[in-house]
């Protein structure tokens, strides 16, 4: 029941970070990242394993173009991160993690959900809710769909601060 | 899930099945330090200071045989290993010592991993060079992933023998300070402070029988990296790009350093051998006798400079991360030193002023801000929506005050980019060691000392004089730091884990040295899970030495080790 109800949450999305993110690092990399899936284009799950800190595997490999549903599960002790993207959204999108555990969004091994939707001003929350990620705690699992471009270049990583820099993410590259 | 169960098994497959044993030889030999800037005597193993790298892996039986070419007594103490309390290697308590022309066998499980050192236990043979580095991999991967390692060793190498400075500090305290306060201060403070102020000032500090610039009782060392001097430049290669593991380990006699790599962030992943969840910092302090295994990640083909400032700024080691050697880039030059200020006054006890000196603000509740209610802010306790606001979140930033400092303490480190610099309140174990229980007693120890007769003492009593502090087999002690003196002291005990209190109950972090900052109060707990007799002592060579040690007696536990008590007992001699 959890991950059903944590999957919707990651579907009701923005995908600002995403698309910002992309955009002023030179642009290009949104066009290289893809796009959300839809669930009947899938052609292939592939289980990823979060551990403390680290991913299982820590390499995958896609066809150009190709729908791939994502099965996320946490068996770590700590909240972690999946997350689609370029190691320069990457880069950005850490500043936003970072602002979560400042604010006690992430506590160790615990998420926050009221304080994750606080009013934060300027109509921002701490909302975690974009297509190309999820962000989990101990025990739970989600679905992430993504659509691959025909030349993939990504990085699949844990953005909670530290987890990046220590080595947990993984390479997606083409087939 | 299929899949996964399949992976795991297959994982387990790799993992050897076998015991593993390893011997290793050590000598203890006569050798020649040589620092780039003077030549001198020392003591080292197998031939050079710093001795070899001994890589372990968890799970292993060693059999270590030393052998004693020095004309004296001798011992090997393996820091932060978790063994038999026989072979701790501390003579007087765990065993009699290695003496002159003898080799002696060590053996124990490696029931760890991560980065330790060892070193010499007997007289000043440590800060004359008898040290090396300890490198345990561990059964299953590491939470972390690099590319390539190193070890990165300090210490602070003196002109003088450890016999000498000793001696020296016990005729005139101040030997080694050269930045004392001097005349043109004193007129320059009163124009700044007025003259009142300046005077009482300095009444205060004379009643303290301690000076404003003692960050360091010992200077005029050179600070060196793997046995290289600052000109002499150890130098680490790297390919741009790759994830490199440093394994700082301080085997300073006296010295605490301010690390950093301008141009390199640095992600802290192990303190004293153990895992902690991942912080990424611009710059750490490294107490004596801890070590911190750091990840950093060099993406240009450019030399980067390791930069270690003593915490007095009398001296630095440097070092070299660089794609080819002979690269070099540009070496800091040193910042002001750092001056004590009233607030690390805040913990003595000593001070009566019936001159009427304003003592009033030195604030008795500083010292409580180290309990939980101030771990608070740190984003974990409880956190008042109403209130937050980015101010409040300072500390995540590196800009708040270091709850393990003082308030207002002079010693509190700021980094030198304005970045983050590391404190005890960012460290979280990356896996909890024990289940978190309440203590079962707590156990307070006042550091005290008297520094213009160069004496240092645990609640007003050196070791020579103190009753041995006797715990129980089984029981988990917290221990009350109370610093009353203007130093700081990294407290070690042997044979057991320190889990330092950071107010993050079973995610606080599991260490072997605690530094206890001058003004503040610290608290750890520990399993009391290792029979026998231990030593517990500030890890500054001359405090320990001046008897700011304790012999632990852990009562109980297993029959063996009681017996193996009785006989250490009656056969160990020796001064410590």
């Amino acid at each position: 029941m959890r991950a059903i109800t944590l999957f919707a949450a990651t579907l009701a999305m923005s995908i600002s970070t995403a698309a910002q993110a992309g955009g002023s690092h030179g642009g290009g990399h949104g066009a290289a990242t893809g796009q959300p899936g839809q669930a009947d284009a899938v052609s292939r799950t592939i289980n990823v394993v979060m551990h403390d800190n680290y991913y299982e595997p820590e390499s995958v490999s896609v066809s150009p173009g190709e729908t791939v549903k994502f099965v996320v599960e946490n068996r770590g002790r700590l909240v972690h991160e999946f997350n689609l993207g370029t190691p320069a959204m990457h880069e950005a999108h850490q500043k936003k993690v970072q602002m979560m555990v400042a604010h006690g969004v992430i506590q160790g091994g615990s998420i926050n959900h009221e304080r994750m939707n606080m009013d934060m001003g300027n109509g921002h929350s701490m909302k975690h809710d974009d297509p190309n990620s999820v962000l989990l705690e101990p025990g739970e699992s989600a679905e992430v769909i993504w659509t691959f471009p025909d030349d993939v270049s990504l990085e699949f990583a844990c953005n909670v601060p530290g987890h990046y820099q220590a080595g947990m993410y993984g390479e997606v590259t083409s087939e | 899930m299929i899949r996964f169960s399949l992976l795991a098994g297959l994982f387990a497959l790799i993992v050897p099945p076998l015991a593993l044993a390893g011997e290793y030889d050590l000598t203890v030999d006569r050798v020649k330090i040589d620092t780039g800037e003077f030549v001198k005597e020392g003591i080292g193993y197998n031939g050079a200071s710093p001795g070899p790298v001994l890589r372990f892996r968890e799970g292993e039986e060693v059999t270590i045989n030393v052998t004693n070419n020095l004309d004296e007594m001798t011992s090997i103490h393996w820091h932060g290993l978790i063994l038999p309390f026989t072979q701790d290697g501390v003579p007087g308590i765990s065993f009699p010592g290695i003496p002159a022309g003898k080799t002696f066998t060590y053996r124990f499980p490696v029931v760890q991993s991560g980065t330790y050192w060892f070193h010499s236990h007997s007289g000043f043979q440590e800060p004359d060079g008898a040290f090396g580095a300890i490198v345990i991999e561990p059964e299953a991967r590491e939470p972390f992933r690099y590319d390539r390692e190193y070890v990165v060793q300090l210490t602070d190498k003196h002109p003088h023998s450890g016999d000498r400075i000793m001696r020296n500090l016990k005729t005139s305290a101040d030997y080694y300070n050269r930045q004392q306060q001097t005349v043109g201060e004193f007129f320059s403070d009163i124009s700044e402070q007025g003259f009142m102020t300046t005077l009482r000032d300095r009444l205060a500090w004379g009643d303290m029988r301690m000076m404003k610039a003692d960050v360091e009782d010992v200077q005029g060392f050179v600070g060196m990296i793997n046995g290289k001097g600052p000109e002499q430049n150890w130098t680490g290669l790297f390919e741009p790009g790759e994830r490199v593991r440093l394994r700082f380990i301080n085997s300073s006699a006296m010295t605490y350093f301010d690390v950093r790599i301008p141009g390199l962030d640095m992600t802290v992943v192990q303190a004293d051998g153990n895992n902690v969840q991942p912080v990424t910092v611009e710059e750490f302090r490294i107490g004596v006798a801890e070590t911190y295994d750091v990840i950093v990640r060099p993406r240009d083909a450019q030399a980067y400079t390791i930069f270690a400032e003593s915490m007095g700024r009398s001296g630095y080691a440097r070092a070299t991360l660089a794609p080819e050697s002979g690269m070099q880039a540009p070496v800091p030059a040193l910042r002001e030193p750092a001056r004590l200020t009233m607030a690390d006054m805040g913990g003595s006890h000593v001070m009566s002023h019936g001159d009427g000196a304003n003592m009033a603000d030195i604030d008795h509740s500083g010292m409580e801000g180290m309990d939980h209610g101030n771990m608070a802010a740190m984003g974990h306790g409880e956190m008042n929506h109403g209130e937050m606001n980015h101010g409040d979140m300072a500390m995540m930033n590196g800009n708040a005050r270091d709850p393990f400092y003082a308030p207002g303490s002079g010693l509190t480190p700021t980094a030198a980019s304005g970045g983050k610099f590391l404190s005890y309140a960012d460290l979280r174990a990356q896996q909890p060691l024990y289940e978190d229980r309440e203590p079962t007693r707590e156990v307070e120890l006042r550091l005290t000392g008297n520094m213009e007769r160069y004496s240092w003492s645990i609640n007003g009593v050196k070791y020579e004089d103190a009753d041995p502090i006797r715990l129980r087999y089984g029981e988990r002690v917290r221990f009350k730091f109370v610093n009353e003196t203007m130093m700081t002291h990294p407290m070690h005990l042997h044979g057991m884990w320190s889990i330092l209190d950071v107010g993050a109950d079973q995610w606080n972090p599991v260490k072997h040295t605690i530094n206890v900052q001058p003004g503040t109060t610290v608290y750890m707990e520990t399993e009391v899970d290792a029979a026998g007799q231990w030593a517990f002592h500030c890890h500054l060579s001359y405090h320990a030495a001046a008897g700011m040690f304790r012999k632990v007696i852990v009562e109980g536990g297993p029959e063996s080790m009681s017996s193996a008590l009785d006989s250490v007992n009656a056969t160990a001699g020796g001064d410590l």
